[in-house]
């Protein structure tokens, strides 16, 4: 929700800028919501407090879509989804989407800078 | 970019570990910029080949965190007798080191993913090498399939023994295709009456290509001189015009090309 406040002033650009991230972070949300219907595995989610480890069994454990994305980004350390889809060649979209659903099974972390969301893994 | 190469095989005693040594060689005597590392921590071997007294740090102390890579590494090229460069990384072979790796637990096996993901750029990029070359334990141990996360390429060494094949299938199946890795196959210690007609060879190496729907890189035949030298010798240096040590330059040069 956008307050209009003071601190906005009357500056267009500033009232634009947040526009912008609102809109960024509900297709965020749109995307984890599409991703969850898609998999039809809402159940199978458990939101849990502390990470899993992401070690090399687990992601033989994963299905292969999100095996991909998940080796992508222990290589990579610390990325956005487009950095994902750089090396996986997918759509930034279906990563970011798989990326959230990875922060759901708490096998990632994610946190934000500004208007990007970096993924990493908990050490 | 270097190329990181991860020798590995579904059995132990297939020769992963004499082929990662004279591979290694064999591109040090090109001219290339090469480190070996052993990854086998449940029987470490290089230290018994290189005999190095050079470094106070094994790997293990890189994984564990406690000291960076450059402390492990002992510079062979001096011995090497090579025109590139040849550097070493060993696993501690003392029966105390090897208890404390298989007692590590998931979260450890994780961040020791991450350091050996992060060689790419501390070895390969940094020190400017050509290749990483990774001997690794038999099996689906924890820290050969980190090695083979982290690999461009895949050699996995089968003899035609009836389980090494089978499980070599099984391997491929389920864990190289996973990661979607770039796979071939040697096949080593073939007997020589397989291998006395080039039709015969051929006849080998298709075989194998159909049962792991994989190319066979190379079809090395069982010799009497490899045993004997117990692995006291590197054939690529020692004996360069030794059938063997042609076939690991052979291997080397299709390594390039795949």
């Amino acid at each position: 929700m956008i307050k209009m406040s003071k601190s906005f002033g009357k500056n267009p650009a500033v009232i634009l800028e947040k526009i912008r991230e609102s809109l960024d972070r509900l297709n965020e949300k749109m995307e984890i919501f599409i991703e969850l219907q898609k998999h039809e595995r809402k159940q199978d989610f458990i939101v849990q407090d502390l990470p899993e480890a992401l070690d090399v069994m687990t992601l033989l454990s994963l299905p292969d879509h999100l095996r991909k994305t998940a080796v992508s980004i222990c290589k990579l350390g610390h990325a956005t989804a487009e950095e994902v889809a750089e090396q996986t060649k997918r759509a930034r979209a279906v990563e970011s989407g798989y990326l959230n659903q990875l922060v759901l099974m708490s096998y990632l972390q994610k946190e934000r800078k500004g208007r990007k969301a970096y993924f990493y893994v908990e050490k | 970019m270097g190329r990181i190469i991860v020798i590995h095989s579904y059995k132990g005693g297939t020769g992963k570990t004499l082929l990662s040594v004279n591979l290694a060689a064999a591109y040090a005597k090109e001219g290339k910029r090469v480190c070996l590392l052993d990854l086998d921590f449940r029987a470490p071997s290089l230290q018994s080949i290189f005999r190095l007294g050079g470094s106070k740090y094994w790997l293990n102390d890189y994984l564990n965190g406690s000291c960076e890579i450059g402390k492990v590494l002992v510079d062979y090229t001096p011995e090497c007798e090579c025109n590139g460069n040849m550097y070493v990384g060993l696993a501690n072979p003392a029966t105390e080191a090897l208890r404390d790796m298989s007692a590590k637990d998931r979260k450890w096996e994780m961040r020791a993913l991450g350091r050996l993901l992060s060689l790419k750029n501390t070895v390969l990029n940094d020190m400017e090498l050509d290749y990483l070359i990774y001997d690794t334990s038999p099996g689906l141990q924890y820290s050969s399939i980190n090695a083979i996360v982290s690999a461009d390429v895949v050699l996995v060494v089968s003899t035609i023994d009836r389980s090494d094949v089978e499980g070599t299938t099984r391997m491929v199946h389920e864990l190289y295709d996973l990661f979607e890795k770039k796979t071939a196959i040697l096949m080593n210690k073939v007997p020589c009456e397989f291998l006395s007609t080039q039709l015969e060879r051929d006849s080998v190496i298709k075989r194998f290509e159909s049962t792991h729907t994989l190319p066979v890189l190379k079809v090395i035949p069982c010799y009497c001189d490899v045993l004997r030298a117990g692995g006291s010798k590197i054939f690529v240096r020692d004996e360069p015009e030794h059938a063997f040590a042609k076939h690991v330059n052979d291997i080397a040069l299709k390594i390039d090309s795949f």
